[in-house]
């Protein structure tokens, strides 16, 4: 089974900028594939690009082995909800739905059948500038299902959505992937995303720093983050770290904060050196504490602390 | 072909464009008529007169004169442009044409949609200041003893070409704002074209007058009294004239929008 999604050595220049840079990465059928990265990584860019709206300096982003340009009656295919997208303020929801239907070759039956899906059948003949932020969400999502494609790409679907709108958010993407369509969709939050993906794609200033599933990127959780340490003689355990190659940094006047080692490798290294522990907690990181450390430019799968040895 | 224009014209039937232009075309075109004539009750007697009681107006009855009056519309003619200007333009406006982008993502075929919409559009607004010129003109023209009937008369001379004109000149506005996008300098320019660059263009060079727009229009539609004086292009041509300024512009605005990215 083709990919849903290719993405393979895609670049993109404006100007001197490289906001997207040889980027490559695949979204299988039937799954649901976050797209993660701080704002300003490139994600909007790649989707735009996939999507046609953003020539591709280089490279191939192509939907079921086809660029976008070349289906016949996209929206039946790939159903897209970008921000940033608007709507005409004095347009009704319907009929914005429908001018959209009958461009794109879809029967209008579908319209009142997307506005309930998204929950907006009572406002459907309210004028779209009356819509709150939550609302117009709403609708961008009618817009993408309205010709009930395989393949759905969502841009930071959550923003602007309450508690609820997220919940819903969120079994409505599981939802899609249950029926066997393709979901990608991005976010600059993991955590928004974690309980909804299968799998993640992370990138961060424009370049691929990881695909994988979700649970491959859970069971790195804890892996590399911290040990708390209280100690008496802290100045000593900081001497002798400094030749070791282990990250470390001062939290408060008796404690400090290890990363990249493991507790049986710092119990024996400190009971070698003599140094008096009070306390040694391991911290379990969150997702998005692997998140985090794999976006600010640090080495995976051993992220270490920011600024071994140098804190005071 | 059917799906696209119904989808265009629930897209410009949603927005206040094609009802606030047609109101103010008609506005104007009213003014117009009852400043023709008023021009023509002023021009008819020695200037003192005017300003006692009103004058003998010279009513308009020759076949020229009549068609003129028909006519008066072909003279806003930028009505038709901007319309066409803003059926592409509100599009990036209010940034829907990501959305449009989307449905219908050859960009050459997204501009055909809107040339479509325009010529049947332009043509409608054409009926509708025609429409509107036969009521007041006929009206005006009967206060003052002239005669509805022989009005009616001229119509199948004039109405063609005038709602050719619209519908070609709206054609062209949709290539003015596909080369320029941004809806306010669009509206600036065509503007600034109509009501300055092209009186000073003709002024000057009064041969350029047969190339310009509005002498392309004046010939398409049979109206301007004045175009043996200045040698207009018949009929056809001048059609064929707007035509092609409308298709070069929507083919180099095609090109450049092929080419632009929407972020």
């Amino acid at each position: 089974m083709p990919s849903a999604i290719e993405v393979r050595g895609l670049s993109k220049r404006f100007g001197a900028v490289r906001a997207v840079d040889d980027l490559s990465f695949e979204v299988a059928q039937g799954r649901v594939t976050g797209f993660l990265g701080p704002n300003g990584s490139g994600k909007t860019t790649t989707l735009r690009m996939l999507l046609g709206l953003v020539s591709i300096t280089e490279g191939v982003a192509t939907i079921g082995g086809k660029r976008y340009v070349d289906l016949e009656h996209p929206i039946r295919h790939v159903g897209a909800a970008l921000e940033a997208t608007s709507f005409h303020p004095t347009r009704r929801a319907e009929d914005h739905l429908k001018s959209v239907a009958l461009a794109g070759g879809v029967p209008l039956s579908r319209v009142d059948e997307t506005l309930e899906v998204v929950g907006l059948t009572d406002v459907a003949r309210r004028r779209v500038g009356k819509f709150s932020l939550g609302m117009r969400q709403r609708l961008q999502l009618a817009t993408a299902l309205l010709g009930d494609p395989e393949i759905l790409i969502l841009d930071e679907p959550a923003n602007g959505l309450d508690p609820q709108g997220i919940q819903w958010l969120r079994s409505f993407i599981r939802n899609q992937a249950t029926l066997g369509h393709a979901v990608l969709v991005s976010s600059h939050l993991l955590a928004e995303v974690e309980e909804t993906v299968d799998d993640v794609v992370i990138i961060s200033q424009g370049r691929l720093v990881l695909q994988t599933t979700l649970a491959d990127l859970a069971s790195q959780t804890g892996s590399g983050t911290g040990m708390r340490i209280r100690t008496p003689e802290l100045t000593r355990l900081a001497e002798v770290l400094n030749a070791v190659p282990v990250g470390w940094r001062q939290t408060g006047p008796d404690t400090m904060v290890i990363d990249g080692a493991s507790p049986e490798w710092f119990g024996h290294f400190a009971a070698q050196h003599q140094i008096i522990l009070y306390e040694l907690i391991q911290e379990k990181g969150s997702l998005e504490d692997v998140f985090l450390q794999l976006t600010t430019g640090f080495d995976a799968p051993h992220p270490v602390g920011p600024t071994p040895g140098g804190a005071a | 072909m059917i799906a696209v224009l119904r989808s265009e014209w629930l897209k410009l039937r949603t927005t206040t464009i094609p009802w606030l232009l047609s109101a103010i075309a008609l506005v104007i075109t009213g003014l117009l008529i009852l400043l023709y004539f008023v021009n023509k009750g002023s021009n008819g007697g020695p200037h003192d007169h005017s300003t006692f009681g009103p004058p003998t107006p010279d009513i308009p009855h020759t076949t020229q004169q009549l068609r003129n009056l028909l006519g008066t519309s072909v003279g806003i003619y930028v009505f038709a442009l901007l319309l066409g200007v803003l059926i592409i333009t509100v599009e990036f406006r209010h940034k829907t044409v990501t959305t449009s982008f989307l449905t219908t993502p050859h960009r050459t075929r997204f501009v055909g949609g809107k040339i479509l919409i325009a010529v049947i559009t332009g043509a409608v607004l054409g009926v509708i200041v025609l429409a509107g010129t036969l009521l007041i003109g006929g009206i005006t023209l009967s206060a003052k003893g002239g005669s509805f009937s022989s009005l009616v008369h001229q119509l199948g001379a004039v109405a063609p070409g005038l709602i050719l004109v619209y519908a070609l000149m709206a054609v062209l506005g949709v290539g003015v704002g596909s080369l320029l996008t941004n809806q306010v300098a669009a509206i600036i320019v065509c503007l600034g074209w109509f009501l300055i660059l092209e009186n000073i263009i003709g002024g000057i060079w009064n041969g350029t007058v047969k190339w310009l727009p509005s002498g392309a229009a004046a010939a398409a539609s049979n109206v301007s009294s004045g175009r043996n004086d200045i040698g207009l292009f018949n009929w056809w041509q001048g059609s064929v004239l707007i035509l092609v300024y409308g298709l070069v512009f929507a083919a180099l605005g095609s090109i450049l929008l092929a080419r632009r990215d929407i972020t």
